[in-house]
Protein backbone atom coordinates (compact mmCIF):
# COMPACT_ATOMS: atom_id res chain seq x y z
CA UNK A 1 0.00 0.00 0.00
CA UNK A 2 2.44 2.68 -1.42
CA UNK A 3 1.00 6.11 -0.52
CA UNK A 4 2.24 9.37 -0.93
CA UNK A 5 1.49 12.95 0.11
CA UNK A 6 1.14 16.14 -2.61
CA UNK A 7 0.57 19.58 -1.79
CA UNK A 8 0.20 21.84 -4.95
CA UNK A 9 -0.04 25.75 -4.94
CA UNK A 10 -1.77 25.95 -1.46
CA UNK A 11 -2.83 29.33 -0.58
CA UNK A 12 -3.65 30.04 3.04
CA UNK A 13 -4.68 32.17 5.20
CA UNK A 14 -6.49 33.44 8.57
CA UNK A 15 -9.26 36.31 7.39
CA UNK A 16 -7.42 38.98 5.19
CA UNK A 17 -4.08 37.91 6.54
CA UNK A 18 -2.31 35.30 3.89
CA UNK A 19 0.40 33.00 5.10
CA UNK A 20 0.83 30.93 2.51
CA UNK A 21 1.32 31.64 -0.86
CA UNK A 22 1.39 29.01 -3.50
CA UNK A 23 3.34 26.43 -1.62
CA UNK A 24 4.02 22.87 -3.25
CA UNK A 25 5.41 20.28 -1.57
CA UNK A 26 5.45 16.02 -1.67
CA UNK A 27 6.26 13.26 0.94
CA UNK A 28 7.19 10.15 -0.88
CA UNK A 29 6.56 6.42 0.89
CA UNK A 30 8.94 5.63 3.32
CA UNK A 31 10.57 9.47 3.86
CA UNK A 32 10.81 11.58 6.56
CA UNK A 33 10.63 15.06 5.35
CA UNK A 34 11.12 18.07 7.53
CA UNK A 35 9.24 21.42 7.12
CA UNK A 36 12.14 24.00 8.47
CA UNK A 37 11.32 27.84 9.28
CA UNK A 38 11.07 29.85 12.17
CA UNK A 39 8.10 30.96 14.03
CA UNK A 40 5.41 32.45 12.01
CA UNK A 41 6.49 31.73 8.13
CA UNK A 42 3.98 29.06 7.50
CA UNK A 43 4.80 25.62 8.72
CA UNK A 44 2.16 25.07 11.44
CA UNK A 45 -0.68 26.63 8.64
CA UNK A 46 0.53 24.00 6.15
CA UNK A 47 -0.27 21.10 8.32
CA UNK A 48 -3.21 22.74 9.51
CA UNK A 49 -3.96 22.84 5.72
CA UNK A 50 -3.24 18.95 5.27
CA UNK A 51 -5.33 17.83 8.27
CA UNK A 52 -8.46 19.97 7.22
CA UNK A 53 -7.84 22.26 10.36
CA UNK A 54 -7.73 25.15 8.05
CA UNK A 55 -9.65 25.12 4.83
CA UNK A 56 -7.19 26.58 2.12
CA UNK A 57 -8.45 29.17 -0.15
CA UNK A 58 -6.68 27.55 -2.91
CA UNK A 59 -4.43 25.01 -4.50
CA UNK A 60 -4.81 21.33 -3.98
CA UNK A 61 -3.83 18.39 -1.45
CA UNK A 62 -4.28 15.12 -1.87
CA UNK A 63 -2.93 11.44 -0.96
CA UNK A 64 -2.17 9.21 -3.25
CA UNK A 65 -2.80 5.82 -2.41
CA UNK A 66 -1.95 3.03 -4.96
CA UNK A 67 -1.92 5.50 -7.53
CA UNK A 68 -5.48 6.14 -6.62
CA UNK A 69 -5.99 10.43 -5.94
CA UNK A 70 -7.56 11.18 -3.30
CA UNK A 71 -8.36 15.12 -2.68
CA UNK A 72 -8.04 16.20 0.95
CA UNK A 73 -9.32 20.01 1.03
CA UNK A 74 -12.81 20.50 2.07
CA UNK A 75 -12.66 17.05 4.17
CA UNK A 76 -13.08 17.76 7.89
CA UNK A 77 -9.99 16.11 10.20
CA UNK A 78 -11.93 13.25 11.16
CA UNK A 79 -12.24 12.30 7.97
CA UNK A 80 -8.32 12.90 7.11
CA UNK A 81 -7.69 10.94 9.90
CA UNK A 82 -10.20 8.18 8.77
CA UNK A 83 -7.99 8.23 5.72
CA UNK A 84 -4.86 7.40 7.75
CA UNK A 85 -3.28 10.75 8.12
CA UNK A 86 -2.46 11.30 11.84
CA UNK A 87 -1.15 14.37 13.20
CA UNK A 88 0.91 15.16 16.68
CA UNK A 89 -0.39 18.18 17.05
CA UNK A 90 1.34 21.29 18.66
CA UNK A 91 1.13 21.40 22.34
CA UNK A 92 0.10 18.18 22.35
CA UNK A 93 -3.62 18.35 22.96
CA UNK A 94 -3.83 15.12 25.34
CA UNK A 95 -7.51 15.07 27.25
CA UNK A 96 -5.47 15.60 31.14
CA UNK A 97 -8.35 14.15 33.00
CA UNK A 98 -8.70 10.93 31.18
CA UNK A 99 -5.34 7.96 31.85
CA UNK A 100 -2.44 7.93 29.35
CA UNK A 101 -4.24 4.09 29.17
CA UNK A 102 -7.61 5.97 27.91
CA UNK A 103 -5.83 8.53 25.30
CA UNK A 104 -4.05 5.86 23.48
CA UNK A 105 -7.56 4.02 23.41
CA UNK A 106 -8.65 6.91 22.02
CA UNK A 107 -6.00 7.04 19.63
CA UNK A 108 -7.76 3.81 17.95
CA UNK A 109 -10.95 5.44 17.21
CA UNK A 110 -10.98 4.85 13.79
CA UNK A 111 -12.50 1.94 12.21
CA UNK A 112 -9.21 1.14 10.69
CA UNK A 113 -7.42 1.09 13.80
CA UNK A 114 -9.43 -1.01 16.45
CA UNK A 115 -8.93 -4.56 15.21
CA UNK A 116 -4.77 -4.09 15.63
CA UNK A 117 -5.70 -1.78 19.04
CA UNK A 118 -4.18 -5.09 21.31
CA UNK A 119 -0.90 -5.30 19.15
CA UNK A 120 -0.24 -1.68 18.41
CA UNK A 121 -0.61 -0.59 22.80
CA UNK A 122 1.90 -3.89 23.42
CA UNK A 123 4.17 -2.35 20.86
CA UNK A 124 3.59 1.34 22.32
CA UNK A 125 4.51 0.58 25.76
CA UNK A 126 7.84 -1.29 24.80
CA UNK A 127 8.70 1.77 22.73
CA UNK A 128 7.83 3.86 25.28
CA UNK A 129 8.24 1.68 28.79
CA UNK A 130 7.51 4.80 31.05
CA UNK A 131 3.60 4.39 29.71
CA UNK A 132 3.26 1.32 30.40
CA UNK A 133 4.12 1.97 34.29
CA UNK A 134 2.05 4.98 34.29
CA UNK A 135 -0.73 3.73 31.82
CA UNK A 136 -3.18 4.76 34.73
CA UNK A 137 -1.90 8.13 35.50
CA UNK A 138 -3.94 10.65 34.44
CA UNK A 139 -2.16 12.36 31.07
CA UNK A 140 -2.63 15.87 32.76
CA UNK A 141 -0.53 15.35 35.30
CA UNK A 142 2.29 13.64 33.77
CA UNK A 143 5.99 16.00 32.66
CA UNK A 144 5.68 17.85 29.24
CA UNK A 145 8.09 14.84 28.00
CA UNK A 146 6.10 12.11 29.10
CA UNK A 147 3.19 14.00 27.44
CA UNK A 148 4.94 14.27 24.16
CA UNK A 149 5.22 11.06 23.85
CA UNK A 150 1.66 9.97 25.13
CA UNK A 151 1.50 11.85 21.89
CA UNK A 152 3.12 10.88 19.46
CA UNK A 153 1.58 6.66 20.72
CA UNK A 154 -1.45 8.12 20.52
CA UNK A 155 -1.31 9.28 16.82
CA UNK A 156 0.04 5.87 15.72
CA UNK A 157 -2.40 4.11 17.39
CA UNK A 158 -5.00 5.49 14.52
CA UNK A 159 -2.82 2.49 12.48
CA UNK A 160 -1.65 5.79 10.50
CA UNK A 161 -0.06 5.93 6.60
CA UNK A 162 1.55 8.80 6.76
CA UNK A 163 2.23 10.49 10.37
CA UNK A 164 2.54 14.65 11.17
CA UNK A 165 4.41 16.16 13.71
CA UNK A 166 3.93 19.57 14.81
CA UNK A 167 6.85 21.57 16.38
CA UNK A 168 7.61 18.30 18.39
CA UNK A 169 10.30 20.25 20.46
CA UNK A 170 8.41 23.35 21.63
CA UNK A 171 8.08 23.49 25.54
CA UNK A 172 10.94 20.77 26.05
CA UNK A 173 13.92 20.14 27.70
CA UNK A 174 16.82 20.22 25.82
CA UNK A 175 17.65 16.62 26.32
CA UNK A 176 13.51 15.77 26.17
CA UNK A 177 13.55 16.87 22.80
CA UNK A 178 17.06 14.63 21.68
CA UNK A 179 14.84 11.68 23.73
CA UNK A 180 11.76 12.47 21.38
CA UNK A 181 13.71 12.57 18.13
CA UNK A 182 15.60 9.61 18.75
CA UNK A 183 11.92 7.76 19.31
CA UNK A 184 10.34 9.44 16.56
CA UNK A 185 13.92 7.89 14.61
CA UNK A 186 13.27 4.88 16.00
CA UNK A 187 9.59 4.12 15.40
CA UNK A 188 10.29 5.34 11.78
CA UNK A 189 12.66 2.48 11.11
CA UNK A 190 11.19 -0.12 13.03
CA UNK A 191 7.25 0.72 11.36
CA UNK A 192 8.47 1.85 7.67
CA UNK A 193 6.70 5.16 8.72
CA UNK A 194 5.94 7.74 6.58
CA UNK A 195 6.85 10.91 8.29
CA UNK A 196 6.26 14.89 7.72
CA UNK A 197 7.49 16.86 10.59
CA UNK A 198 7.54 20.72 11.04
CA UNK A 199 10.32 21.94 13.13
CA UNK A 200 11.78 25.06 13.85
CA UNK A 201 15.09 23.48 15.34
CA UNK A 202 16.86 22.60 12.89
CA UNK A 203 19.80 21.01 14.71
CA UNK A 204 17.01 18.54 15.88
CA UNK A 205 14.90 17.69 12.79
CA UNK A 206 17.57 16.92 10.55
CA UNK A 207 18.63 14.03 12.25
CA UNK A 208 15.91 12.16 11.02
CA UNK A 209 15.50 14.03 7.71
CA UNK A 210 15.58 11.89 4.08
CA UNK A 211 14.68 15.57 2.57
CA UNK A 212 13.25 18.93 3.42
CA UNK A 213 12.10 22.33 3.02
CA UNK A 214 12.39 25.41 4.21
CA UNK A 215 9.74 28.09 4.62
CA UNK A 216 10.17 31.84 4.72
CA UNK A 217 6.96 34.28 4.74
CA UNK A 218 4.74 31.50 3.58
CA UNK A 219 6.60 30.32 0.52
CA UNK A 220 9.16 27.42 -0.51
CA UNK A 221 12.82 29.31 0.09
CA UNK A 222 14.67 25.91 -0.46
CA UNK A 223 13.76 22.46 -0.99
CA UNK A 224 16.99 20.07 0.16
CA UNK A 225 16.81 16.35 -1.33
CA UNK A 226 19.30 15.14 1.43
CA UNK A 227 20.16 16.02 4.78
CA UNK A 228 23.51 17.27 3.62
CA UNK A 229 21.69 19.29 1.38
CA UNK A 230 19.82 20.79 3.85
CA UNK A 231 22.94 21.57 5.58
CA UNK A 232 25.14 23.14 3.62
CA UNK A 233 22.45 25.91 2.29
CA UNK A 234 23.31 29.33 3.02
CA UNK A 235 19.91 30.47 4.48
CA UNK A 236 20.48 27.44 7.23
CA UNK A 237 23.80 28.53 8.08
CA UNK A 238 22.52 32.07 8.42
CA UNK A 239 19.20 31.54 10.29
CA UNK A 240 20.26 28.37 12.16
CA UNK A 241 24.12 27.81 12.43
CA UNK A 242 24.74 31.52 13.10
CA UNK A 243 28.01 30.71 10.44
CA UNK B 1 -31.12 2.22 67.08
CA UNK B 2 -33.01 0.56 65.18
CA UNK B 3 -34.33 3.81 63.82
CA UNK B 4 -30.61 4.38 63.45
CA UNK B 5 -30.04 1.45 61.39
CA UNK B 6 -33.56 1.90 59.24
CA UNK B 7 -32.19 5.57 58.29
CA UNK B 8 -29.21 4.50 56.97
CA UNK B 9 -30.92 0.90 55.10
CA UNK B 10 -33.77 3.78 53.72
CA UNK B 11 -30.87 6.31 52.42
CA UNK B 12 -28.85 3.65 51.13
CA UNK B 13 -31.59 2.67 48.89
CA UNK B 14 -33.01 6.01 48.39
CA UNK B 15 -29.30 7.56 47.61
CA UNK B 16 -28.96 4.73 44.69
CA UNK B 17 -32.07 6.12 42.87
CA UNK B 18 -30.76 9.86 43.47
CA UNK B 19 -27.77 8.48 41.49
CA UNK B 20 -30.13 7.35 39.06
CA UNK B 21 -31.91 10.77 38.54
CA UNK B 22 -28.80 12.05 38.40
CA UNK B 23 -26.29 10.07 36.07
CA UNK B 24 -27.97 11.62 33.02
CA UNK B 25 -27.06 14.87 34.51
CA UNK B 26 -23.70 13.48 34.90
CA UNK B 27 -23.42 12.82 31.35
CA UNK B 28 -24.51 16.39 30.31
CA UNK B 29 -23.86 18.64 32.39
CA UNK B 30 -20.41 16.70 33.87
CA UNK B 31 -19.30 15.65 30.27
CA UNK B 32 -20.79 17.66 27.52
CA UNK B 33 -20.94 21.21 29.36
CA UNK B 34 -24.75 21.44 28.49
CA UNK B 35 -26.23 23.04 31.66
CA UNK B 36 -29.34 21.13 31.51
CA UNK B 37 -31.94 22.52 34.11
CA UNK B 38 -34.85 20.19 32.16
CA UNK B 39 -33.65 16.97 33.15
CA UNK B 40 -35.24 16.35 36.13
CA UNK B 41 -38.71 17.50 33.81
CA UNK B 42 -37.54 14.68 31.77
CA UNK B 43 -37.94 12.42 35.11
CA UNK B 44 -41.25 13.63 35.64
CA UNK B 45 -42.45 13.18 31.94
CA UNK B 46 -41.29 9.44 32.67
CA UNK B 47 -43.12 9.20 35.61
CA UNK B 48 -46.48 10.37 33.69
CA UNK B 49 -45.45 7.95 30.76
CA UNK B 50 -45.41 4.85 33.33
CA UNK B 51 -48.64 6.12 35.44
CA UNK B 52 -50.24 6.49 31.77
CA UNK B 53 -49.05 2.85 30.40
CA UNK B 54 -49.41 1.47 34.40
CA UNK B 55 -53.33 2.64 34.73
CA UNK B 56 -54.77 1.67 31.66
CA UNK B 57 -52.81 -1.48 30.72
CA UNK B 58 -51.56 -2.45 33.75
CA UNK B 59 -48.08 -2.47 32.69
CA UNK B 60 -45.16 -2.63 35.28
CA UNK B 61 -43.41 0.13 35.68
CA UNK B 62 -40.10 -0.90 35.35
CA UNK B 63 -40.78 -2.32 31.65
CA UNK B 64 -42.57 1.07 30.45
CA UNK B 65 -39.39 2.59 31.22
CA UNK B 66 -37.26 0.53 29.56
CA UNK B 67 -39.28 0.38 26.46
CA UNK B 68 -39.65 4.35 26.58
CA UNK B 69 -36.26 4.76 26.83
CA UNK B 70 -35.14 4.41 22.98
CA UNK B 71 -37.80 6.79 22.52
CA UNK B 72 -36.20 9.65 25.08
CA UNK B 73 -32.81 8.25 23.43
CA UNK B 74 -34.37 9.67 20.07
CA UNK B 75 -35.85 13.03 21.97
CA UNK B 76 -32.83 14.06 23.34
CA UNK B 77 -30.57 13.10 20.19
CA UNK B 78 -33.23 16.12 18.13
CA UNK B 79 -33.15 18.35 21.41
CA UNK B 80 -29.59 18.21 21.09
CA UNK B 81 -29.31 19.06 17.24
CA UNK B 82 -31.09 22.18 18.22
CA UNK B 83 -29.38 23.58 21.21
CA UNK B 84 -26.55 22.75 18.51
CA UNK B 85 -27.72 24.69 15.50
CA UNK B 86 -29.20 27.42 17.76
CA UNK B 87 -26.30 28.47 20.37
CA UNK B 88 -23.17 26.22 20.50
CA UNK B 89 -22.13 26.41 17.33
CA UNK B 90 -22.19 30.41 17.76
CA UNK B 91 -20.59 29.89 20.92
CA UNK B 92 -23.90 31.63 22.89
CA UNK B 93 -24.61 28.04 24.51
CA UNK B 94 -23.58 29.64 28.28
CA UNK B 95 -26.90 32.21 28.80
CA UNK B 96 -28.93 31.45 25.92
CA UNK B 97 -28.59 27.68 26.77
CA UNK B 98 -29.72 27.78 29.83
CA UNK B 99 -32.93 30.07 29.17
CA UNK B 100 -33.60 27.46 26.62
CA UNK B 101 -33.81 24.80 29.10
CA UNK B 102 -35.69 26.91 31.50
CA UNK B 103 -37.85 27.23 28.56
CA UNK B 104 -37.99 23.24 27.88
CA UNK B 105 -38.44 22.84 31.62
CA UNK B 106 -41.52 25.00 31.61
CA UNK B 107 -43.06 23.62 28.78
CA UNK B 108 -42.89 20.24 30.25
CA UNK B 109 -44.28 21.33 33.51
CA UNK B 110 -47.36 23.37 31.93
CA UNK B 111 -48.49 21.01 29.26
CA UNK B 112 -48.65 18.07 31.66
CA UNK B 113 -50.39 20.80 34.01
CA UNK B 114 -52.92 21.74 31.33
CA UNK B 115 -52.87 17.82 29.90
CA UNK B 116 -53.67 15.93 33.45
CA UNK B 117 -53.86 18.64 35.39
CA UNK B 118 -52.10 19.28 38.95
CA UNK B 119 -52.96 15.77 41.10
CA UNK B 120 -50.56 13.47 42.43
CA UNK B 121 -50.37 10.26 40.16
CA UNK B 122 -49.40 6.84 41.46
CA UNK B 123 -48.64 3.58 39.82
CA UNK B 124 -49.61 -0.01 41.14
CA UNK B 125 -48.00 -3.51 40.89
CA UNK B 126 -48.60 -6.15 43.33
CA UNK B 127 -45.31 -6.13 44.79
CA UNK B 128 -45.26 -2.44 45.59
CA UNK B 129 -46.99 -2.92 48.79
CA UNK B 130 -44.87 -6.06 49.75
CA UNK B 131 -41.72 -6.30 51.78
CA UNK B 132 -38.80 -8.17 52.41
CA UNK B 133 -37.87 -9.25 55.84
CA UNK B 134 -33.95 -9.04 56.53
CA UNK B 135 -34.27 -9.86 60.11
CA UNK B 136 -33.18 -7.07 61.82
CA UNK B 137 -34.47 -4.84 59.26
CA UNK B 138 -38.18 -4.72 57.09
CA UNK B 139 -37.75 -3.61 53.43
CA UNK B 140 -40.55 -1.94 51.16
CA UNK B 141 -40.15 -3.39 47.46
CA UNK B 142 -41.20 -0.06 46.84
CA UNK B 143 -37.59 1.12 47.62
CA UNK B 144 -36.21 -2.05 46.48
CA UNK B 145 -36.80 -2.89 43.09
CA UNK B 146 -36.06 1.14 42.26
CA UNK B 147 -32.43 0.34 44.21
CA UNK B 148 -31.72 -2.85 42.66
CA UNK B 149 -32.83 -1.17 38.90
CA UNK B 150 -31.29 2.03 39.92
CA UNK B 151 -27.39 0.32 40.37
CA UNK B 152 -28.48 -1.55 37.30
CA UNK B 153 -28.51 1.09 35.31
CA UNK B 154 -25.92 3.44 36.68
CA UNK B 155 -23.47 0.72 36.29
CA UNK B 156 -24.21 -0.07 32.74
CA UNK B 157 -23.83 3.68 31.95
CA UNK B 158 -20.34 3.49 33.77
CA UNK B 159 -19.29 0.38 32.13
CA UNK B 160 -20.20 1.99 28.45
CA UNK B 161 -18.60 5.38 29.24
CA UNK B 162 -15.47 3.26 30.23
CA UNK B 163 -15.23 0.13 28.57
CA UNK B 164 -16.60 1.96 25.03
CA UNK B 165 -14.98 3.37 21.79
CA UNK B 166 -17.97 5.93 21.69
CA UNK B 167 -18.01 6.22 25.62
CA UNK B 168 -14.25 6.59 25.57
CA UNK B 169 -14.97 9.80 23.09
CA UNK B 170 -17.86 10.90 25.40
CA UNK B 171 -15.43 11.52 28.36
CA UNK B 172 -12.93 13.59 26.03
CA UNK B 173 -15.72 15.61 24.00
CA UNK B 174 -15.61 18.37 26.19
CA UNK B 175 -12.00 18.37 26.60
CA UNK B 176 -10.80 19.01 23.57
CA UNK B 177 -12.84 19.03 20.73
CA UNK B 178 -9.82 19.28 18.20
CA UNK B 179 -7.90 16.95 19.51
CA UNK B 180 -11.12 14.39 19.47
CA UNK B 181 -11.31 15.08 15.73
CA UNK B 182 -7.78 14.46 15.22
CA UNK B 183 -8.65 10.95 16.79
CA UNK B 184 -11.22 10.68 13.33
CA UNK B 185 -14.23 11.44 15.95
CA UNK B 186 -17.12 13.65 15.06
CA UNK B 187 -17.33 15.77 17.99
CA UNK B 188 -21.06 16.72 16.98
CA UNK B 189 -22.25 13.23 16.51
CA UNK B 190 -20.30 12.37 19.93
CA UNK B 191 -22.19 15.07 22.01
CA UNK B 192 -25.63 14.49 20.40
CA UNK B 193 -25.77 10.47 21.26
CA UNK B 194 -24.31 10.95 24.68
CA UNK B 195 -27.00 13.97 25.39
CA UNK B 196 -29.53 10.90 23.56
CA UNK B 197 -28.29 8.39 26.45
CA UNK B 198 -28.77 11.45 29.13
CA UNK B 199 -32.02 11.95 27.67
CA UNK B 200 -32.77 8.14 28.06
CA UNK B 201 -31.84 7.44 31.45
CA UNK B 202 -34.51 10.09 32.52
CA UNK B 203 -37.04 7.61 31.03
CA UNK B 204 -35.99 4.49 33.86
CA UNK B 205 -35.56 7.05 36.52
CA UNK B 206 -39.03 9.04 36.21
CA UNK B 207 -40.76 5.16 36.15
CA UNK B 208 -38.50 4.67 39.76
CA UNK B 209 -39.44 7.84 41.00
CA UNK B 210 -43.36 7.29 40.81
CA UNK B 211 -43.06 3.64 41.83
CA UNK B 212 -41.34 5.57 45.35
CA UNK B 213 -43.95 7.70 45.80
CA UNK B 214 -46.85 10.27 44.24
CA UNK B 215 -45.57 12.75 41.08
CA UNK B 216 -47.03 15.81 40.00
CA UNK B 217 -46.09 17.91 37.59
CA UNK B 218 -43.83 20.04 39.33
CA UNK B 219 -41.93 17.42 41.25
CA UNK B 220 -39.10 17.97 39.19
CA UNK B 221 -38.14 21.27 40.75
CA UNK B 222 -36.97 19.67 43.88
CA UNK B 223 -34.70 17.34 42.00
CA UNK B 224 -32.79 20.18 40.50
CA UNK B 225 -30.79 21.01 43.17
CA UNK B 226 -30.78 17.72 44.64
CA UNK B 227 -28.93 16.90 40.91
CA UNK B 228 -26.76 19.29 40.43
CA UNK B 229 -25.51 19.08 43.72
CA UNK B 230 -25.23 15.45 43.46
CA UNK B 231 -23.32 16.09 40.14
CA UNK B 232 -21.08 18.54 41.78
CA UNK B 233 -19.98 16.65 44.85
CA UNK B 234 -19.15 13.80 42.79
CA UNK B 235 -16.77 15.62 40.49
CA UNK B 236 -18.12 16.68 37.55
CA UNK B 237 -18.67 13.63 35.37
CA UNK B 238 -16.93 11.01 37.55
CA UNK B 239 -19.30 8.25 37.92
CA UNK B 240 -18.27 6.35 40.59
CA UNK B 241 -18.03 9.95 42.59
CA UNK B 242 -21.42 11.11 41.59
CA UNK B 243 -22.95 7.45 43.17
CA UNK B 244 -20.91 7.65 46.41
CA UNK B 245 -22.19 11.41 46.23
CA UNK B 246 -25.83 10.10 45.20
CA UNK B 247 -25.40 7.87 48.50
CA UNK B 248 -24.01 10.49 50.78
CA UNK B 249 -26.60 12.57 50.08
CA UNK B 250 -29.54 9.96 50.42
CA UNK B 251 -28.18 8.56 53.73
CA UNK B 252 -27.99 12.14 55.17
CA UNK B 253 -31.08 12.76 54.10
CA UNK B 254 -32.76 9.99 55.56
CA UNK B 255 -30.81 10.44 58.42
CA UNK B 256 -32.03 14.17 58.76
CA UNK B 257 -35.63 13.57 58.43
CA UNK B 258 -35.86 10.41 60.86
CA UNK B 259 -33.80 13.03 63.80
CA UNK B 260 -34.66 16.32 62.89
CA UNK B 261 -38.47 16.46 60.83
CA UNK B 262 -39.07 15.95 56.91
CA UNK B 263 -38.73 19.28 56.08
CA UNK B 264 -35.45 19.89 56.74
CA UNK B 265 -34.29 17.04 54.65
CA UNK B 266 -34.04 19.53 51.43
CA UNK B 267 -31.55 21.37 53.07
CA UNK B 268 -29.23 18.35 53.17
CA UNK B 269 -28.25 18.75 49.56
CA UNK B 270 -27.69 22.42 49.50
CA UNK B 271 -26.22 22.07 52.68
CA UNK B 272 -23.31 19.97 51.18
CA UNK B 273 -22.86 21.65 48.03
CA UNK B 274 -22.07 24.88 49.65
CA UNK B 275 -19.75 22.91 52.05
CA UNK B 276 -18.07 21.41 49.13
CA UNK B 277 -18.05 24.51 46.89
CA UNK B 278 -15.70 26.08 49.71
CA UNK B 279 -13.75 22.91 50.67
CA UNK B 280 -13.07 21.28 47.45
CA UNK B 281 -14.82 23.04 44.62
CA UNK B 282 -13.50 20.18 42.31
CA UNK B 283 -16.09 18.16 44.08
CA UNK B 284 -14.92 14.96 46.43
CA UNK B 285 -13.49 12.71 43.47
CA UNK B 286 -12.77 15.48 40.82
CA UNK B 287 -10.07 14.59 38.82
CA UNK B 288 -7.50 16.90 39.17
Amino acid sequence: MASRLIVENVEAGYGAVRVLHGVSMHVEQGESVVLLGSNGNGKSTLIKCITGIVQPSGGRISLEVDGERIDLVGRSPQAIVDLGIALVPEGRRLFPTLSVEENLMLGAYRPGARAKLAGNLEFMFEVFPVLAERRNQLAGSMSGGEQQMVAVARALMSDPRILLVDEPSVGLAPIMVNRMIAKIKELKERRSLTVLMAEQNFNQAIKIADRGYIIVHGEIAFEGASAEDLRSNDMIKRYYLGV
Amino acid sequence: MDLFVNAIVAGILLGAFYAAVSVGLSISFGQLDIVNIAHPAFVIVGSYIAWILNSRYGLDPVLVGVLAAPIFFIVGALIYRIYYAAFERTGQESLSGLAFFFGVMFIIEVVLILVYGVDYRLVSAGYLSKNVDLGFVGLPLRLVVPFLVASAMTGAVWLYLSRTFTGRAILAVAQDRLALQLMGADPVRIKQFAFGLAIATTAIAGALLIMIGPVEPSLGRVYIGRAFAIVVLGGMGSIPGMVIAALLIGVLESLVSSFAGPSWAPAVAFGALLITLAVRPSGLFGRA
